[in-house]
């Protein structure tokens, strides 16, 4: 086991990100997905442990002009309790609904479950669907940069991300979806939430007069990382929800993905829920 | 052995300084540090439990939790729901409907459940339902648990 | 003294049937009781084991230099430091192994200082393998050449089970209708949430103490003793409160030899305990099986035969597992009134982890492919499934091919009740019915039933359970049992009789069952055994009690024994409560006189029952129960999810002695049912656990539990205590083929392979569709 030399709790972005910077480090905030990787050998520690929850600024939903902010320390209960999100963007309060336990909600973080960079990460699907991005502070020349990254172009394979060693994500930011955006997130399993999607799946679009547009689709479980739907998309932008649209955007969406076989799920099953969900959710959209 | 850090919170209404290894969790600090087994580890990833405590007024799993993350904060574990050598109310109401066989999760479940009714006074069954979700018991099948809580919901919505 | 003013006369009143609080449960629920894996002894050693982590391999070295140097280990050993001796039912199984056989083989052990140095030290032992080709299915292990699994045991069988009886050739020619199909039963594990432990001290006569789980102490010294090279009477047995057994705590395993030689060779205490992913590993299992069954009927619907070829995977070594036949064949022949039966189970050696007891014993697995053929044999019969099974349910006073004796038999009144009380005949047709009709979702109802032991089960020479009782001088019982107490509430049970007979609160019975040293005998937790055998010899030791001091009471009142009675705390008139004297008072007198008569009596209850048997031919059990359960379900078609709504459940218990932990026992057992049928499910590749976590291993969670319907029969069990039968598996066997059965009856798809997934399920219905 790898020792940690050196623990901080600092106080304010700035000190964080200068001994980010000066070497590596282990993040820490709920502690939700490293206890576990520690304990399971999955993961070590690097020399500098950094506990971020005192870090002012870094927790809260807030609705600057236009977008919704969401700090990297605010928990899934946070989220899924939200009176603003529940108004603006249910997709997210929904995902939250079926992440984990109380226990973990209560304790995991937004920016947590970005970074662990799941295949299957629950609260990455409606972030997909709603367009957000990340925000990346580093130090840089005696300050503080910061860069915004599309979530959808975040992940490079399970467990990774395009964000440097040096990096702290300190918040999802989206626009603030339109009147007349709707938008539904499905996991698969028995359980409500205790539960690794085996499959995930999130669509949302702006609906007018039936028609849907500015389509967001994302999948969780079915390949290397969560994403989005290129084909599906594509299958449904601009149409009317028909059933030959329908079935149209499921074939596409079995094209969009590349699930594999694992404990959890065969390819098979997992393509198979793909079918049935995109099916679900669009049926949902047009109910509305 | 990793380097310790001083670490200061209050635990069950007391304040405590003490000095940790930083890679400890809170559950190795509460049982093997503290002495207060009354919170259990039964699966160490936050999938059974039984190590519920609360943390600043949420509940949360402590075996997930590193100790260090403790600092500056208000905990209360089994032992400090009780007061005055009385059981806490949903304690006796879980005496009362059978809700314990061997026991091992009840002070997870416990916790989990008086934390429920804190935040929400008229919670329904599905909502007790889902709330303990991430709570495992092996003996009772979960009926007696619900039993349990309902009746201090009860109770309470007739106080 | 008010007291005797206020209550003149004491009604008779009875707290049988009455809800009555487990004792222990106040400590528990503040977290004060102190479980095993909470304990910490001075001087103590944290024991960590070394497990071999590949199925079958040559140990060519194992160098422990480094792990022995590390600041803070006492001792490493390996097999070369100890005794050739063994373990379990066959004695195949050594604490230390020098081969390895199976992923959970222990291979060295180390005592350290801390729990983190000893996890250290375990890191740092060096061990050579020489990887061997595997068996990994009891059929593998059976074919030409197959690697040789325990020298002993060149063709790999291990444990074989027979019973036969009638013409089976006849019976087959005599059948209108003949079912041939496989059912394979599944690999699941207890999961007690108390994950194991032990810890052992010597003491310096080199008698040991250990602190055990164990749910059998008695017998366990003298498996445990064996393994050790000592004298079985050298050894005294502690149980603390345990976190959950269910079974799996029924057998010595070697974890506990480890810990007690760790002890040894230390002179300190030693306590091993698991983390869950060792638990998973290194526990016993469920038996798994592949159930070959043949049933026959006439077109009348009356049974004509039942034939069973067992095939099971017996692992690398042998305990509790390989026996379930012993059970599975009572089933067979007993499940419903069946005239000739054939039943073969064997045992096979392979390379995979092993089984132990676990609650339901076999019959979960029987259960699974009887009842299953029940609902197969009524639809085929296009028979009312009510009146098919009511035609071929035992009645009391009739006897099984076996011997088994239906003394009291309820399993008619079982169906009816359930039947009529979940509309199961209706339902079962309307579901049918709107089985080949559009929609995504599909409702189902299923029925399943069975049979099991509800008066002991007598695999050992005694069956038998002792009870010392004594009363102190301010009339408080102190009970000292030999049943232990493992979280299913004998405890409440003890205290319950006691007061009855006593006419004092449970509040003033204390229980005292967690010391070998102090105990007498009791053959262990099992078998649905204890609130029988335990419960029998509670009465019996306090009518002995309440007999002498009612004779006390008679020479004082001067009136006979037989007109007095022990109510509320007093010595009263039988007829009509009227106070005699306060019983604590009377306990005095007794004591304080010139010839001193102190209330200190013992009782051993054997159970009226017969060995098993080499043959198997035997009333092996003091009672049988049968219980019925039905499951309704909505199946989505499209995930496969199936949804378990509602268990309406009838079951024979004699007589209800604490209702409420009856009520807790059945919902309890029903949850494992519950999980064995749908999620829970060892995942294993080549002999390794492939998800060996609660993320992996779904155990039910409160919003997977559907809506219980409890109905008890009343049978009124003539050599039970106050009527009852012991209950406490049947809801684990029958809940699993009755949701079986229901997924059928939503979907058309019979799943002879538990469990049934909702990838599973899925599949099966696109592959139907397919078709």
């Amino acid at each position: 086991m790898s020792e940690i030399e050196q623990y901080l709790a600092p106080e304010n972005l700035a000190s964080a990100l200068e001994v980010m910077a000066a070497g590596a480090v282990t993040l820490v905030a709920g502690g939700t997905d490293l206890t576990p990787q520690i304990n399971e050998g999955r993961r070590s520690y690097a020399p500098t442990l950094i506990n971020i929850r005192h870090i002012e600024g870094l927790s809260g939903i807030s609705a600057p002009d236009g977008h919704i902010r969401i700090g990297c320390l605010t928990t899934v209960s946070e989220i899924r309790q939200s009176d603003l999100l529940t108004t603006a963007a249910p997709i997210l309060c929904e995902a939250a609904n079926h992440f984990a336990s109380e226990q973990i909600r209560n304790a995991a973080t937004i920016g947590g479950n970005i970074c662990n960079a799941s295949p299957a990460g629950d609260m990455i699907i409606p972030l997909l669907v709603l367009g957000a991005r990340v925000e990346l502070a580093s130090w840089k020349d005696g300050g503080v940069v910061v860069r915004q990254v599309a979530l959808k172009d975040f992940f490079t394979g399970p467990g990774r991300t395009v964000r440097r060693d040096d990096e702290l994500l300190t918040a999802v930011i989206f626009a603030r979806p339109a009147e007349n955006f709707i938008g539904y997130f499905r996991k698969s399993g028995p359980r409500p939430a205790l539960e690794i999607s085996t499959v995930s799946l999130g669509i949302g679009g702006n609906l007018t007069d039936g028609r849907f547009s500015d389509v967001r689709v994302a999948f969780g479980a079915v390949g290397p990382t969560p994403m989005r739907g290129k084909n599906t998309e594509a299958a449904l932008e601009g149409k009317i929800l028909t059933p030959d649209v329908i079935q149209a955007a499921v074939v596409a969406a079995r094209k969009d993905v590349t699930p594999i076989d694992d404990i959890r799920a065969t390819e098979w099953y997992r393509n198979h829920l793909v079918a049935v969900f995109t099916e679900e959710l669009l049926q949902n959209v047009c109910q509305n | 052995m990793s380097v310790k850090t001083e670490l200061t919170f209050t635990l069950n209404g007391r304040p405590v300084t003490l000095e940790v290894p930083v890679e400890m969790t809170a559950l190795a600090l509460l049982r093997d540090g503290l002495d207060l087994k009354g919170t259990k580890y039964a699966c160490g990833e936050g999938e059974c439990g039984a190590c519920t405590i609360e943390v600043d007024g949420v509940t949360v799993n402590s075996c997930l939790m590193m100790a260090v993350d403790l600092q500056g904060r208000e905990v209360m574990t089994i032992e400090g729901l009780q007061t005055n050598n009385a059981l806490h109310p949903m304690q006796q109401s879980f005496v009362d409907h059978g809700a314990v066989q061997c026991g091992f999760c009840m002070p997870g479940m416990i916790m989990q459940a008086n934390y429920l009714v804190k935040k929400n006074p008229d919670l329904t069954r599905e909502e007790m339902t889902r709330g303990l979700e991430g709570n495992v018991c092996r003996c009772t099948g979960y009926s007696k648990v619900l039993d349990a809580v309902a009746a201090v919901v009860g109770a309470k919505q007739e106080a | 003294m008010s007291e005797q003013v206020a209550f003149q006369h004491i009604e008779k009143s009875s707290l049988i049937g009455q809800r009555i609080k487990k004792p222990d449960a106040p400590a528990k629920a503040i977290g004060k009781t102190r479980y095993i894996n909470d304990m910490v002894l001075p001087q103590m050693l944290y024991g960590k084991i070394l497990h071999a982590g590949r199925p079958h391999a040559e140990i060519i070295d194992i160098d422990i230099s480094a792990a022995s140097s590390l600041p803070g280990v006492h001792l490493v050993i390996t097999a070369k430091d100890i005794p050739d001796l063994k373990l379990g039912f066959v004695k195949d199984n050594a604490p230390l192994k020098d081969k390895v056989r199976c992923e959970r083989d222990e291979v060295a052990a180390v005592a350290a200082e801390s729990e983190a140095i000893a996890a250290e030290a375990i890191k740092l032992i060096r061990v050579t393998y020489k990887d061997l080709p595997g068996v990994f299915s009891a059929e593998d292990g059976l074919k030409d050449g197959a690697p040789v699994i325990q020298e002993r045991f060149p063709d790999n069988k291990s444990l074989k089970f027979e019973f036969h009886h009638g013409d089976l050739a006849g019976a087959e020619a005599g059948s209108d209708i003949v079912l041939d199909d496989v059912f394979n039963v599944h690999y699941v594990t207890h999961c007690c949430m108390g994950t194991s432990c032990a810890i052992a001290d010597f003491d310096h006569n080199g008698k040991l103490t250990i602190y055990s789980q164990t749910q059998y102490p008695y017998n366990y010294k003298m498996d445990l003793a064996p393994a050790l090279g000592i004298d079985p009477g050298d050894i005294r047995v502690i149980q603390p409160p345990t976190g959950g057994s269910f079974g799996a705590k029924l057998d010595v395993y070697p974890f506990e030899p480890v810990a007690a030689i760790l002890a040894q060779k230390t002179g300190r205490p030693v306590k091993i305990l698991f983390d869950r992913q060792e638990e998973f590993i290194n526990s016993p299992t469920r038996q798994p099986a592949r159930i070959h069954l043949r049933s026959g009927c006439t077109k009348d619907g009356i049974l004509t035969f039942r034939a069973a070829d067992v095939l099971m995977d017996n692992g690398a070594y042998t305990s509790w597992g390989p026996t379930v036949p012993v059970i599975m064949m009572r089933t067979t022949s007993g499940h419903y009134r069946v005239p000739v039966v054939d039943f073969t189970g064997q045992a096979v050696y392979s390379n995979n982890a092993y089984a132990g007891s676990f609650r339901g014993y076999g019959n979960v697995q029987m259960t699974y492919a009887t009842a299953q053929h029940m609902d197969m044999l009524a639809e085929k019969l296009d028979m009312d499934p009510i009146e098919f099974r009511l035609k071929n349910a035992q009645k009391s006073g009739e006897t099984t091919p076996q011997k088994s004796f239906l003394r009291e038999c309820a399993l008619a009144e079982c169906l009816t009740t359930a039947a009529d009380a979940a509309d199961y005949v209706a339902k079962l047709k309307k579901y049918t019915d709107e089985r080949s009709e559009e929609g995504r979702y599909k409702r189902g109802i299923g029925l399943a039933s069975s049979i099991h032991n509800a008066g002991g089960a007598k695999i050992h020479k005694s069956d038998g359970c002792g009870t010392i009782l004594k009363m102190d001088d301010y009339a408080r019982v102190t009970v000292i049992t030999g049943a232990s107490e493992i979280g299913q509430g004998i405890d409440a049970v003890i205290g319950q009789i006691v007061s009855e007979e006593l006419g004092v609160p449970p509040e003033h019975v204390t229980l005292v069952n967690n010391d070998s040293d102090l105990g007498p005998w009791d053959v262990g937790v099992h078998a649905s055994r204890t609130t029988f055998i335990a419960g029998n010899g509670a009465r019996r030791a306090a009518i002995k009690a309440k007999e002498q001091i009612l004779a006390a009471a008679s020479k004082q009142a001067n009136v006979s024994a037989e007109e007095l009675d022990l109510r509320g705390g007093y010595v009263v008139q039988d007829k009509d409560g009227a106070v005699v004297t306060r019983l604590d008072k009377m306990l005095r007198q007794m004591h304080f006189q010139p010839e001193p008569d102190v209330v200190m009596v013992s009782d051993y209850y054997e159970p009226n029952s017969e060995p098993e048997g080499r043959d198997h031919i035997s009333d092996h059990s003091a009672a049988y129960a049968h219980a019925v359960h039905i499951a309704e379900v909505v199946v989505d078609t499209f995930t496969g999810e199936v949804k378990l709504e509602k268990i309406t459940m009838a079951q024979d218990v004699g007589r209800v002695i604490n209702r409420m932990g009856l009520e807790a026992q059945m919902e309890g057992g029903v949850a494992f049912g519950i999980g064995f049928a749908l999620s829970e499910e060892m995942l294993f590749e080549q002999g390794r656990l492939k998800n060996p976590n609660f993320r992996d291993y779904k155990v039910p969670t409160a919003p997977e539990m559907p809506e219980i319907e409890m109905h008890f029969i009343e049978s009124d069990c003539a050599e039970g205590p106050y009527g009852a039968k012991g209950i406490a598996e049947l809801p684990t066997i029958v809940i699993a083929p009755a949701i079986a059965n229901a997924v059928y009856n939503a979907t058309g798809i019979r799943f002879f392979n538990p469990p049934m997934t909702p990838e599973k399920v899925a599949r099966a219905i696109w592959e139907k569709t397919q078709q």
